[in-house]
């Protein structure tokens, strides 16, 4: 044990202080959005707001639900594709990978995880638009699912390092205790690494899902940013419109300085300000839990 | 280039002449908005960078409406607008006392994918126009053409092309379009590429972006788009392009006013397909 050191009280202060703005900033900004956004909480009212059908500001009609729907079906489909991939490619890096093929492996993910949004877009709206296009014969190549595989091959990354993170967190003594008893390796990864790993695991798909929900750019491209679409299965390959979608778009310039549309428009960031903080903390709890 | 150089440069100076009584203005010149009004604006904001060696932004933040909001909040001295004023406007903006200047006009054209146009769909009536947007209508076959479904971009509610649009199809007024649910496009060349890469695509577009091979005008109430019917008004469906200040034009929003009503100015709107001031 190293002798503790006489605590330092400015730095201690200087951290405190930062910390609490961090805080003042995160909980201003909720509240301006949401105070912003008082008129159509007030005009349609809470339930109103979150489950309406229709958005159409000419008619002061501001309902959230196809949003919502777009969001979440986007998001989903994004995991679909993100989590079986990236589980599969964690287990093969942390259980089968030398340390240090590992490494370099991950280093190279990561690399991935950090390209700019908007490349990926570009790819969706290049290639992944067209071949869903002529591939399911729809339409259009703007749809829910066009953006759901392309913000799943976005968080990829993130999942598959969260997960290989998480295996590796595992103790080695697990696994040479299953081999001990006699399992083979699948069943030593299946039956003791992941289940050790699962709260870990869990924690990184909610964090995938977390960036899934909040992603703007690369979604407003090939989304198709349809209004009003009622929310069924063939929704999924109809165009359709995200949160973000509807965020990113010029509205806002013509919501301006109309209390009422501006209102909309900011509780359209309040109720996405919500939904990512909610998957973000219980990420993070999942990930803190043993 | 479309001029010699030399003429430019002459009619600048003169131009500069006669507006030697202002001070001459070192700042930055902002203009943003209309995606429509922006080629020919964006020609002369390069015109006089290179011969007043002035500085001047222009994007085309959030369409007409982003420009008109633009100017209304201060953070551009000229708005582009791609269709007229409207009351709530100005209601929004009570601090600012918007100025419209017109400098040209431009039809709105009702375009179509290839597979539409060569399938034989060459025009539409208003109520043909009226009933695709409302989804009554979903197929070409039922107006003459191919067997295929009909795919409606909106231009998104708000944008200068849309109000006129709403406007012309709904007995003057916007507020009379019904809530639809169609994909959405914001600027001219996004809603040129969506229609010209789906079969069955049809859009609300400025006759100016119109190009005869990917996406094609139809004749509206049986007049084609061709620049002899919009300048003599036969085609049903135009607008003024407009420039916007907060009060009267001054400084140098004031001197890119009167170049671009000037003959150079002037030229470069047919140049970019669209009709000068008579």
């Amino acid at each position: 044990m190293i002798r503790t050191r006489p605590r330092l009280d400015l730095t201690r202060a200087t951290a405190g202080t930062l910390a609490l703005a961090v805080l003042a900033v995160l909980l201003g900004m909720g509240a301006l959005f949401f105070w912003q956004s008082v008129p159509v909480w007030k005009s349609e009212g809470i339930g109103g707001f979150l489950t309406g059908k229709q958005w159409f500001y000419r008619h002061e009609r501001y309902g959230l639900w196809t949003m919502l729907f777009g969001t979440g079906a986007v998001a989903l489909i994004a995991m679909l594709v993100a989590v079986p991939l990236g589980l599969g490619a964690a287990i093969f890096t942390s259980e089968f990978l030398s340390p240090k093929t590992r490494l370099v492996v991950k280093a190279l993910v990561e690399l991935l995880a950090g390209v700019p949004s908007v490349v990926y877009g570009l790819l969706g709206v290049l290639l992944l638009r067209n071949w869903i296009y002529e591939g399911l014969d729809l339409r259009t190549g703007d749809t829910l699912l066009t953006g759901g595989i392309l913000l799943g091959i976005m968080v990829l990354p993130t999942v598959m390092t969260l997960c290989d993170d998480a295996l590796q967190a595992v103790p080695a003594r697990f696994r040479r205790a299953a081999r001990g008893l006699g399992l083979t390796r699948q069943e030593t990864i299946l039956h003791a690494v992941l289940p050790q790993a699962r709260s870990a695991i869990l924690a990184s798909i909610l964090l995938g899902f977390g960036r899934a929900t909040g992603e703007t750019i690369a979604v407003f491209l090939v989304i198709g940013r349809q209004d009003n679409r009622s929310p069924d299965f063939s929704a999924l390959v109809s165009p359709g419109q995200t949160l973000t979608s509807k965020l990113g778009g010029s509205e806002l310039n013509i919501a301006y300085g109309d209390s009422l549309h501006w209102g909309a428009m900011m509780g359209v960031a309040s109720v996405l300000l919500l939904i990512s903080i909610l998957v973000t903390v219980g990420g993070r709890r999942l990930l803190r839990r043993p | 280039m479309k001029f010699p150089c030399a003429a430019i440069a002459g009619s600048l100076l003169l131009l500069a002449g006669c507006g030697g009584d202002r001070p001459a203005s070192t700042s930055t010149l902002k203009i943003t908005g209309s995606t429509t009004v922006n080629p020919p604006v964006a020609e002369a904001a390069d015109l006089l960078r290179e011969a007043r060696g002035w500085t001047i932004h222009v994007d085309t933040q959030g369409g007409s409406s982003g420009g008109v909001a633009a100017v209304g909040e201060g953070r551009a001295q000229l708005g582009m607008a791609s269709r007229p004023l409207t009351i709530k406007d100005a209601a929004k903006f009570p601090e600012a006392q918007l100025v419209t200047t017109t400098i040209g006009s431009d039809a709105l054209a009702i375009v179509v994918s290839k597979d539409v146009w060569d399938g034989g769909v060459k025009g539409l009536t208003k109520t043909q126009v009226r009933d695709i947007y409302e989804s009554k209508t979903t197929n070409w076959k039922e107006l003459g053409g191919p067997d295929q479904e009909i795919v409606f971009f909106n231009k998104e509610p708000g944008r200068g092309t849309w109000e006129v649009f709403a406007a012309w199809a709904y007995g003057g007024d916007a507020n009379a379009a019904p809530p639809v649910s169609h994909p959405e496009v914001g600027a001219n060349a996004e809603a040129r590429t969506k229609v010209a890469s789906t079969r069955g695509g049809v859009t609300q577009l400025s006759s100016a972006w119109t190009d005869g091979e990917t996406v094609f005008a139809l004749a509206v109430d049986g007049t084609s788009p061709t620049p002899e019917a919009i300048a003599s008004g036969a085609y049903p469906i135009s607008r003024p392009l407009n420039l916007l200040t907060d009060g009267e034009p001054a400084g140098m929003a004031a001197e890119f006013i009167e170049f671009m009503l000037g003959p150079e100015g002037q030229a470069l709107l047919p140049a970019h397909g669209y009709q000068p001031l008579p």
